[in-house]
């Protein structure tokens, strides 16, 4: 008796129980459907954030300093900055975890004139490195140089929308001269380099709608013309971008308990260093605790789809009794007897198993695509699901199945 | 000198053995059966016929005395060894036919095969041509419940022929039967017997019946009471020389 005939044989006996079989299957595609549909969108979930993370640079780690308590009013001393040279030290420290350190500071929001257009625009003071920490996807020119830093220089890089309104889409924007008004300053820049603007489409990354344009000019020269910073030397905020065998939350930490080190106990504020994939984790961990509660329903399901199974099995064995005894009278070995009601559970759970499969993965498509997330039906749970299913069969249908492949022959004969 | 197929000495069946309501029901049975050999049984209702039969089948296993079965010790052997002298060795036909309902007559021939490990193909092949041996190749898809009793024997009578086995033991075979259908029932075991030298043992109320076989053996209250040739057998025949 090979497993193909084993198969043949469970067939015959489920087509002659249609009704029994899809209802006694109910339990088991309950379970492995919403599985499914958790492992679907999960994997949607996980899968866009890491995509997103990769975007907007998932290893990056924000550091900035803060007051220690937010209810005084707290003035950032000259001496509570981040000077170069600790920045140096730091990075030669930890040469091998820093792929780069970028700067940049808000200048607010402005106008941005040429000729006859006029266009609202924020402004921000960037470090060179910034183009590569944040990853600033530039499409023409360059981005902030060192000699732009160390000049004070007045030059500027604009995104795509704002290249078009000035020169159209063909046209050559570097080199153009700009004036850009804020509240405290007008000032002529020279247009260096186009970037394009990033698209992030995840609903977990939702981040207000910016309409306006984001500019960026040297750093320096941000400070250079705010009458507050002018004079300083050090950072109040920078970003470090980790490489990429770096767990940046661990080194999130190693971060600020080197900075507060160097800090005088008496300031009145601190150094908090965050990981963008700590935050990230935060939103997926909402997600796990979401599926780890949809899991042990769908664990339930499944226990009670089992016992189900057994039950229905239980019920065929007695009803086919004579059958079974038949079976023996012809030859048929213990052996041939119980694989043929274990495959038989094991087809039940297995047919429940892939409507499950095929439920749960439309949910998780439909509730997928309704929050935004693009999706496709992971590959390996639904594996996992229709093995696991498979073992549930064998698990509840050993039990049935061994009691008829117990049967005495005569008995089981004469059984009415 | 023909071959001993079936050697019983001594052969006891109780039923709730060890119990205060122990119940002997075969007391020492001794029996010889030849190849070749059409052999009736008979005896009153609840005289352990069926009992019997089922240890010369090996669905069941005696209390005590000791079966040969072609010269195999059977106490020997274990359930799984039995399973597979079933398989081979052995054609059971019973009085209620024992078909499997869901299964057509050609897949019901078939059965026997499918447990020997014959391949898919030469089961189905050969469970038509026993279909046809016994007339009923025209019903060989038709479920046993859309066949009259005579049909349903002779598809029956075809399964137990599947294997090709030595013994076929028949259990008050037309017993379910009326006296025509039974008759042409009784024409395909004499066929068996004369065209393919196969061993029957028949179970039968009908004396008449028991006439035609070549040896009638009565059992009264778990005994062997008599064990003789029917007449017309008496001269000639192989009985001289046993
Ligand atoms: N499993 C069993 N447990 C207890 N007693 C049994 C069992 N099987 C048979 N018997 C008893 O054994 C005796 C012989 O039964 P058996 O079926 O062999 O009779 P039989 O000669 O075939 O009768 P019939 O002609 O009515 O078929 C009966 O008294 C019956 O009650
Ligand atoms: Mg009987």
């Amino acid at each position: 008796m090979n497993l193909f005939e084993n198969i043949r044989l469970a067939l015959e006996g489920l087509r002659a129980n249609k009704m029994r079989a899809l209802l006694t299957m109910l339990g088991i595609i309950i379970g492995i459907a919403s599985v499914m549909a958790i492992s679907t969108l999960g994997s949607a979930m996980t899968g866009s954030v890491t995509k997103t993370m990769d975007k907007i640079g998932g290893k990056n780690i924000m550091v900035s300093l803060s007051p220690k308590n937010y209810d005084t009013q707290s003035t950032l001393q000259e001496d509570d900055l981040i000077t170069q040279e600790e920045l140096d030290a730091f990075r030669n420290t930890y040469s091998d975890q820093i792929k780069a350190i970028s700067f940049s500071t808000g200048m607010g929001s402005g106008q941005l004139n040429s000729g006859f257009i006029h266009k609202d625009v924020s402004i921000t003071g960037a470090s060179p490195d910034y183009g590569l920490v944040n990853n600033v996807n530039l499409v023409q020119g360059r981005f902030i140089s060192n000699r732009d830093m160390d000049g004070n220089r007045n030059v500027i890089i604009i995104d795509t929308t704002l290249r078009n309104n000035l020169v159209g889409v063909d046209g050559d924007v570097i080199g153009k001269e700009v004036q850009v008004d804020t509240k405290s300053t007008n000032e002529t820049y020279t247009v260096i380099g186009v970037y394009e603007k990033m698209v992030i489409d995840n609903p977990l990354f939702y981040m207000g709608d910016d309409t306006r344009v984001e500019c960026f000019i040297p750093i320096t020269t941000a400070k250079s013309l705010n009458p507050d910073t002018a004079n300083t030397v050090g950072y109040e905020s920078f970003t470090i971008m980790a490489t990429s065998n770096t767990d940046s939350a661990a080194f999130a930490q190693t971060t600020k308990d080197y900075f507060i080190k160097g800090m005088s106990p008496l300031s009145d504020f601190t150094i908090e260093a965050q990981s963008l994939e700590a935050i990230a984790s935060e939103a997926t961990g909402m997600l796990g605790t979401l599926s780890l509660g949809i899991s042990v329903i769908a664990g339930i399901s499944l226990l009670v789809g089992g016992i189900g199974v057994m039950n229905i099995m239980l019920v065929s064995v007695t009803e086919r009794t004579k059958e079974i005894g038949i079976r023996k009278a012809l030859g048929a070995r213990n052996s041939a007897i119980r694989s043929q009601f274990i495959i038989e559970a094991m087809i039940i759970c297995l047919i429940g198993g892939i409507i499950g499969v095929g439920l749960g993965s439309v949910l998780g498509i439909t509730g997928s695509t309704l929050m935004k997330f693009p999706s496709t039906p992971p590959i390996g749970p639904m594996i996992i699901a229709l093995c696991f299913s498979m073992a549930i069969g064998v698990f509840f249908g050993f039990y049935p199945a061994n009691k008829a492949a117990k049967l005495d022959p005569i008995d089981a004969l004469r059984y009415e | 000198m023909r071959k001993k197929i079936i050697e019983m000495r001594g052969i006891v069946k109780t039923y709730y053995q060890g119990t205060p309501n122990e119940l002997e029901i075969l007391h020492g049975i001794d029996l010889d059966v030849y190849e070749g050999e059409f052999l009736s049984i008979v005896g009153a209702s609840g005289s352990g016929k069926s009992t019997l039969m089922n240890i010369l089948g090996a669905l069941d296993r005696p209390t005590k005395g000791h079966y040969y079965l072609d010269h195999l010790p059977m106490e020997n052997v274990k359930d799984d060894g039995l399973s597979q002298i079933r398989n081979k060795k052995i054609g059971f036909v019973f009085q209620t036919f024992n078909l499997i309902p869901r299964s057509t007559a050609l897949k019901n021939v078939a059965l026997p095969m499918l447990y020997g490990g014959v391949p898919r193909s030469e089961r189905s092949r050969r469970a038509a041509d026993l279909l046809q041996l016994v007339e009923m190749s025209g019903r060989s898809h038709h479920r046993p419940n859309e066949l009259s009793g005579g049909q349903k024997q002779r598809v029956a009578i075809a399964r137990a022929m599947a294997n090709d086995p030595a013994i076929i033991l028949a259990d008050e075979p037309t017993g379910a039967l009326d006296s025509h259908t039974g008759r042409l029932v009784m024409d395909i075991f004499h066929r068996l017997h004369q065209e393919q030298g196969k061993t029957i043992i028949l179970i039968t109320h009908n004396a008449e019946l028991a006439e035609e076989t070549e040896r009638t053996i009565r059992l009264r209250d778990g005994s062997i009471v008599d064990n003789r040739r029917n007449n017309q057998y008496q001269l000639g025949g192989y009985y001289e020389s046993v």
